[in-house]
């Protein structure tokens, strides 16, 4: 079916979210809790937009609105600046000295806020990213802890988790770089938790830790992989690829 | 009467007596009777029955056929009640009900006016049954209607008579039961579930609570009913877990309806199999939210999702799945069996049928009432409710649980229904009516309300999380005199985003105890602001107290009932307060009789 976001006419399938179809015309939302890997969050609340339906204007989540009928879409009228607007205020006066927040705050002209009182060191917007690639990878040695204004994340009773794993793709997917993960040249440090890193057989590059290995060797079932970086594996595939076939892997 | 007739005692034992050892006085009567069971020809019964209602005067013991209803009875009246009004048919008039109005004693509960004017469909049988006794339901027509369904109606007969009957929910967004039913069935995915929302969470609420202590049954034949409608085998009561008389009175009720046959395989032989199993709640305000309540059902952190999915399609576990609020349940084997048109006589036109209330704050008469949808809000306060406390001016009531709104006398002729409630910027909610007197500070009850949804937010999403938190940090300086101006711009501000932006209802209603605060109470912020003055006398760090020469009578009552000795003068002589010394606790402006005591400094 057709949409209109915009004024553009786009394309869409039943059920498709509405930021996906958005992006794949190249149309701008704006979105922190959103990953294609890990849909669904809708907590930042970043990416609302109004929908207009038999003249009827409502807000609605994009990342999760689901286009079942041929609406109309408008990602920037002046009442949904104006909701980012405070939404970007409240998210600046949570973590005042966050990058990726300042420059939000700085594309959509919002003053820093000076009327309330915020942790100088805070850095986590609690959009649930995190929480939800550990339950994915099929861990959950971090969730959210409380409720309310008091909600964070965290390893249970903030102790070094027994599950951590060390992968890191926690950190990966935090849109506000709020994960502090450590990595020295043997070791990687993350949750409090410190991890030995095994290296690469074919370059010598300390790049997994042992917990990952084991993981995915259950998982798999395999025990016999040799263990490669993600640029040795790359090479170690176009290799395979030419001495079966003749020719390179594309 | 006399020795012939067998008379039933019916002693209150909801969570309000009790506490009043209402269990006392009835552990006290079994005793005395079957002590005494040789001596009579037909034995009285004691029953333990569910919350009467009349909370304010528990515990209260009605005997019955001579309808007498003592109120107020302590332990030590067991044995005077035991002798006069069971073995024999006195009535002991110093435990009667005193009418307010005209000073006499009242005997019958039907001559009371706090029940004259109620109209008891979901409460029908609590104060009237033994909650633990399947027999005292079934006497009272229950599981007729169950029967009905069964035999006589087609699934789409029974989703017909519930959407005729205008039914709307009664957890507090009030959308139509029937169409919620009507959806569901509409769905070709089974397994189908029905929950049942017993999580209530609003401070001073206990409708919910009442019904699944005192008629548990009621509840269990709704959710059947609902079951065959949608074609479900499986249903789920979420009580959160402080409930736990009503965890036990449903877990017994279960069992017994089980042994019955009303529920299990092959119900009453007609081929239907239902279930239920009852969660307990981890006390989350949220989770009377009904997707976080289901997430939690699974197993999962209490949050809500986005529902542009309707349960109804991707319930439980991802199923088509029917989940309605205890009270809605009560009513579903009224409107069976006595039908839609009848129901739909009750009641206004949008909102038919009756409204259970809890009346607390500083009304007279603290309970719990059933009034048919439409009464005027004057009526269920002054009429049912007796007024306000110490004869004080009334304020505002605040209805809808924390996210509802404060409703200003100026209102007070609105007739109560879902729609009108909603447009004077609060709403039904579940019932609760919190009553407010000229010393309630409507800031100080703002920042209470956001303080409790701060709390009580899951703080999955920014506006609700983040908007409260900054709302809390506002509505705190403006109480603590640090207002600044540009305060009143910045919560309107939050206020309207949350509104809309927030993920659940809850976060879209949370911002209602502030706007409807400033909407009819906005001088009271400016006040706070500008003037730098709790209106109310309530905010400390704002507020003085002076005593009015001309007023004063020299009674001493403010004097003794000063903690901190702030109070000076002689007996019948004018009293000064000293505000050096006062921590403005605000007793003496509470105590005084003669209105002598003034917010505010004296003009010199």
């Amino acid at each position: 079916m057709n949409i209109t976001i915009d004024g553009k006419i786009c394309q869409a399938e039943a059920g498709e979210f509405l930021l996906a179809v958005a992006q794949r015309n190249n149309i701008y939302i704006p979105t922190l809790c959103h990953s294609d890997a890990l849909p669904g969050q809708a907590s930042c609340r970043l990416c609302i937009v109004e929908v207009v339906e038999n003249g009827q204007h409502k807000v609605v989540t994009s990342c999760v609105y689901p286009v079942t009928r041929e609406v109309e879409v408008i990602t920037n009228s002046a009442k949904i600046v104006a909701m980012r607007k405070t939404i970007i205020m409240l998210l600046s006066a949570r973590v005042p000295g966050n990058e990726e927040i300042n420059k939000l705050r700085e594309e959509y002209s919002v003053p820093k806020p000076t009327r309330f009182t915020s942790a100088a060191d805070e850095q986590c917007i609690l959009c649930g990213l995190c929480v939800k690639a550990c339950e994915t990878v099929g861990l959950a040695a971090i969730s959210t802890i409380s409720r309310g204004i008091t909600k964070k994340v965290a390893t249970p009773y903030d102790e070094p988790s027994e599950a951590c794993m060390g992968c890191g793709a926690c950190a990966q997917v935090c849109p506000t770089g709020a994960i502090s993960s450590r990595e020295e040249k043997q070791h990687r440090t993350i949750w409090n938790k410190r991890f030995e890193l095994i290296s690469c057989k074919s370059c010598g590059k300390h790049f997994i830790t042992k917990e990952q290995i084991e993981y995915m060797r259950n998982k798999l079932g395999s025990t016999d992989d040799e263990i490669l970086c993600e640029s040795c594996k790359r090479t170690h595939i176009f290799k395979k690829f030419k001495d079966l076939y003749g020719v390179a892997a594309k | 009467m006399g020795a012939n007739s067998q008379k039933k005692v019916l002693v209150c034992c909801g969570t309000g007596c009790l506490a009043n050892n209402s269990l006392e006085i009835y552990n006290g009567l079994k005793s005395k009777v079957s002590a005494a069971s040789v001596a009579v020809s037909v034995e009285p019964i004691i029953k333990a029955t569910g919350c009467n209602g009349f909370c304010e005067k528990g515990p209260i013991v009605k005997i019955m056929p001579d309808d007498i209803s003592y109120y107020k009875v302590k332990p030590a009246d067991v044995d005077e009640i035991f002798e006069k009004s069971i073995m024999a048919d006195e009535v002991i008039d110093r435990l009667l009900y005193v009418d307010v109005a005209t000073g006499k004693k009242v005997q019958s509960q039907n001559d009371n006016d706090f029940y004259k004017k109620q109209m008891k469909l979901a409460l029908r049988n609590i104060g009237e049954i033994d909650p633990a006794d399947i027999d005292d339901y079934i006497e009272r027509l229950g599981y007729q209607a169950l029967n009905k369904v069964l035999f006589a109606m087609t699934p789409a007969e029974v989703i017909s008579e519930v959407a005729e009957s205008g039914l709307r929910g009664r957890g507090g967004a009030g959308f139509p039961t029937g169409r919620k039913w009507k959806q569901c069935a509409g769905y070709d995915s089974f397994p189908k579930y029905v929950v049942c929302n017993g999580d209530e969470g609003d401070p001073g609420a206990f409708m919910d609570r009442s019904i699944m202590e005192g008629d548990p049954n009621s509840i269990i034949e709704g959710m059947l009913i609902a079951g065959y409608a949608i074609q479900s085998e499986m249903g789920y009561i979420y009580i959160r877990d402080e409930y736990s008389l009503a965890i036990k009175n449903l877990a017994i009720a279960i069992a017994k309806a089980k042994e019955r046959g009303f529920l299990g395989q092959n119900i009453l032989g007609s081929g239907f199999n239902f279930d239920i199993q009852i969660v307990r709640g981890g006390g989350a305000f949220v989770c009377g939210e009904s997707t976080a309540l289901m997430a939690s059902i699974e197993g999962n952190v209490g949050e809500p999702r986005a529902k542009y999915v309707r349960s109804v399609e991707k319930g439980l576990w991802g199923q088509p799945t029917i989940l309605n609020n205890v009270e809605t349940w009560a009513n579903i084997p009224l409107i069976i069996n006595n039908g839609s048109e009848w129901f739909r006589g009750i009641g206004t036109k949008g909102s038919t049928g009756t409204k259970v209330f809890s009346l607390v704050g500083k009304v007279k008469n603290t309970g719990l009432v059933e009034v048919p949808m439409g009464i005027p809000l004057r009526e269920l306060i002054f009429g049912i409710g007796g007024g306000v406390i110490g004869n004080k001016k009334f304020k505002a009531v605040q209805s809808g649980g924390p996210s509802g709104g404060c409703i200003p006398e100026s209102l007070l002729d609105l007739n109560v229904d879902f729609d009108t409630l909603a447009e004077a910027g609060s709403m039904m909610g579940s019932g609760g009516m919190i009553i407010m007197d000229e010393r309630t500070c409507m800031v100080d009850v703002a920042r209470y309300y956001v303080n409790f949804l701060a709390e009580e937010s899951c703080g999955k999403c920014v506006p609700c999380r983040e908007g409260l938190k900054r709302m809390l940090e506002i509505l705190n300086d403006i109480c603590n005199g640090k207002g600044q101006l540009g305060d009143i711009e910045s919560l309107e501000e939050i206020c309207s985003m949350t509104s809309e932006a927030a993920l659940c209802g809850l976060g879209k209603s949370a911002p209602n105890p502030v706007v409807s605060t400033l909407k009819y109470f906005r001088d009271e912020y400016i006040a706070h602001i500008v003037d730098k003055k709790c209106p109310a006398g309530i905010c400390k760090e704002l507020t003085s107290f002076y005593i009015d020469q001309e007023l004063c009578i020299g009674c001493g009552k403010c004097k003794r009932n000063c903690p901190a000795m702030a109070i000076e003068g002689e007996a019948k002589a004018f009293h000064t307060l000293d505000m050096q010394k006062c921590i403005k606790c605000g007793n003496c402006i509470d105590t005084c009789k003669f209105n002598a005591v003034k917010v505010g400094e004296e003009a010199i």
